[in-house]
């Protein structure tokens, strides 16, 4: 039995290892979104020719951006020498000691992409990859025959509208990500302790307040909740304001046609006074795997895919907003009214870097006490969330 | 006052008439939603009516015309593939496993039947990691055969339903062909199946579904080779947050067109499942 097994294994180690022995090609694999194939295809088609000296073997994976963790842990051997990440991946990829330090061209690299983006991706001093576009974030797509410019200034402007003309305030109060848009403009903040665990202070007084206000807004009979599809459905029928970002813009522009317009988060009634309401920006970020056999040629690609003339093809065609700092300043980007409203939003926004997996279910559960009506005691509901976002 | 036979029938049938209404009602009304969402002309996948505004084939068309992004036909023909291959094999395997339980008797019958039964308790999804890695051993990860393996592989532990419909076919059958010089064999193919053709046909449809509506697998296995998904997760890539807008409709005809196979195959071999085949077969 034991001779069986063992030969069984000999076998099995040989034909793992005859595969492997290959050519002098520079082999690479590419992780990319499903809708953006075609244009990587491209690009990499372009940088395989600029670079005509080397034998190039460049294969794409679909791995989308949102699963690129997920995926390269699993087997991280298995996974692309260089695939695009969400930011808030960041830590994990660190701490798995998956992402290579960006050393080539640093200094061109950071001068050309905006602040915020190279900040998005650097973590203890240490930049870990190219960032590719700054729009992971959200803000508001609004009805302009509903609602006029200075209605969608403040929250409690939308919904006196809203509720005249009988429409509907969309907002996914039940997701952590939309509704920590509340605490972090009353000023609560989620951060990280020198141990690696997550802090938050939404129950100190301004996050009580903050609650208040989040019931308040949810027991307004113009709120409505639920997740994309209802306000792609909605949009200008029963819906006159919603909370979105870039990736909806196009459904938003087909539903509202000339009444189509976006603008940044408004302001909301929070003990009293007018603050303006905070959000999560998050960017895009190409990384190198550690385990690459071509480290450089890696990197190469990596710089090329995110440089200025690949960042402004990438909002060409697929409308994603620039980190590039020339490619943000062309007056195509600026015209493009979601892109626009986000980078509005930005000076409000929050980096995403910092808050952990522990952060969302408790959030979402408490958001779904308040759109069920809860009368709970404000205090005691959030000390019950922050405790179970900051448990070790 | 006292009514009649018939009138209390009426009324009892009336009654349930109406409960099976309802509930024939609510039973359809997801499936003609996603045949009327399959053939809606608007895009999105929510809409404040039920009704569509505007119909159209074209979510169907474009489905096989618009392969760039989602490659439809390609996933259609991998599963289609899988599906008949491991259906054949699954079926093979769970057969002549049940018929040895039932009429083979050697020593580590009992044991071997006790640990398949536990062993098959155990979700397969639990070992999906360790299998992936055992399969990237072989050079077989992020290929069909590897789904044919998964998909057919754990076929001998689900015997016990084909055992159970085996041992009520009489014994004295077997012998009987025994003594006219069968082998175990020919009285298998020969006596045995063609008297069960309601499990064969459970068997094999069960088998042929598996494929079809998979995720777990297919979506560890494949990672990140968009060629060889199959239909379950290629579709569910339609619904992923930037998509989800343009490609519902067509999420919805791709669904239909899964039932299609799944549904020849039920109505082909439907008649099958009449059973009493066996009644009269010995006579005394």
């Amino acid at each position: 039995m034991k001779k069986l097994l063992s030969l069984v294994l000999a076998i099995a180690l040989v034909a793992g290892m005859s595969t492997c022995a290959m050519a002098d090609a520079v082999t690479l694999k590419l992780w990319g979104a499903q809708e953006d194939q075609a244009l990587l295809g491209e690009l990499v088609e372009a940088f395989k020719a600029e670079n005509a000296d080397v034998e190039w073997d460049i294969s794409l994976g679909v791995v989308g951006e949102p699963d690129a963790k997920t995926r390269y842990l699993e087997d991280p051997a298995a996974a692309a020498d260089v695939f695009a990440f969400a930011n808030d991946q960041l830590m994990d990829l660190v701490n798995a000691d998956a992402l290579y330090e960006v050393t080539r061209n640093k200094d061109a690299i950071v001068a050309a992409n905006s602040a915020g983006s190279i900040e998005s991706a650097t973590l203890n001093d240490t930049l870990y990859g190219y960032p590719m576009t700054a729009d992971n974030g959200y803000f508001l797509y609004y009805d302009k025959s509903v609602l006029t410019e200075e209605d969608v200034k403040t929250l409690d402007g939308i919904l006196a509208k809203a509720n005249e003309a009988g429409k509907k305030v969309f907002m996914d109060v039940s997701n952590g990500w939309y509704i920590a848009s509340f605490f972090m403009g009353a000023g609560c903040e989620l951060g990280m302790d020198e141990n690696g665990n997550q802090t938050c202070d939404f129950n100190n007084a301004a996050g009580v307040a903050a609650g208040e206000a989040i019931r308040a807004f949810c027991a307004d009979p113009a709120f409505l909740t639920g997740d994309d599809s209802v306000l792609q459905g909605g949009m200008g029928e029963t819906i006159c304001a919603g909370v979105s970002g870039t990736w909806n813009a196009d459904a938003m522009m087909d539903k509202l046609g000339d009444n189509y317009a976006a603008c940044k988060l408004p302001t909301f009634t929070c003990a009293g006074e007018q603050v303006q309401m905070g959000s999560f920006i998050g960017t895009k970020v190409v990384g190198v795997n550690t385990q690459t056999e071509f480290p450089v040629e890696a990197m190469m690609l990596a710089e090329y895919i995110t440089n200025e003339a690949a960042q402004v093809k990438r909002f060409e065609q697929r409308a994603m907003g620039p980190s590039n700092v020339n490619a943000a300043a062309s007056e195509a980007v600026q015209e493009n009214l979601a892109l626009a409203a986000l980078a509005a939003q930005s000076a409000h926004g929050t980096s995403q870097k910092l808050v952990l997996g522990t952060y969302w279910t408790p959030a979402e559960a408490f958001g779904l006490e308040m759109e069920n009506k809860s009368t709970a005691d404000m205090q005691t509901l959030l000390d019950s969330m922050v405790a179970q976002i900051t448990a070790k | 006052m006292k009514m009649g036979i018939k009138a209390r029938e009426r009324i009892s049938n009336s009654i349930i008439y109406t409960i099976l209404t309802i509930l024939s009602f609510v039973w359809l009304l997801p499936i003609a939603w996603l045949i009327m969402s399959s053939l809606r002309a608007e895009p999105g996948a929510y809409t404040t009516y039920i009704i569509p505004k505007g119909w159209t084939l074209s979510n169907y068309t474009k489905l096989f015309t618009e392969t760039e992004l989602f490659n439809f036909p390609r996933w259609f023909a991998n599963t289609l593939f899988v599906a008949c291959v491991s259906c054949v094999i699954t079926t093979m395997l769970t057969l002549m496993v049940a018929y040895t339980y039932s009429r083979l008797r050697f020593r580590s019958r009992k044991g071997l039947m006790n640990m398949s039964l536990v062993l098959g308790m155990f979700p397969g999804f639990m070992s999906m990691i360790a299998i992936y890695h055992f399969m990237k051993l072989m050079g077989l990860d992020q290929s069909l055969a590897a789904l044919i393996m998964v998909y057919s592989g754990g076929a001998a532990l689900k015997y016990y339903v084909a055992k159970g419909f085996f041992d009520t076919i009489p014994r004295s059958l077997d012998e009987a062909a025994l003594i006219d010089g069968a082998t175990r064999n020919v009285v298998f193919f020969k006596i045995i199946l063609p008297n069960s053709m309601p499990i064969v046909t459970y068997t094999a449809i069960e088998a042929f579904i598996a494929p079809w509506v998979d995720f777990i697998f297919v979506s560890v296995i494949m990672k990140d080779n968009y060629d060889n998904y199959t239909v379950a997760l290629g579709l569910f890539r339609m619904l992923e947050r930037e998509n989800i807008y343009n490609y519902f409709t067509q999420f919805c005809a791709g669904a239909v067109l899964v039932a299609v196979p799944i549904t020849l195959l039920f109505i082909k071999i439907q008649k099958f499942y009449v059973g009493g085949v066996v009644g009269g077969a010995v006579k005394g």
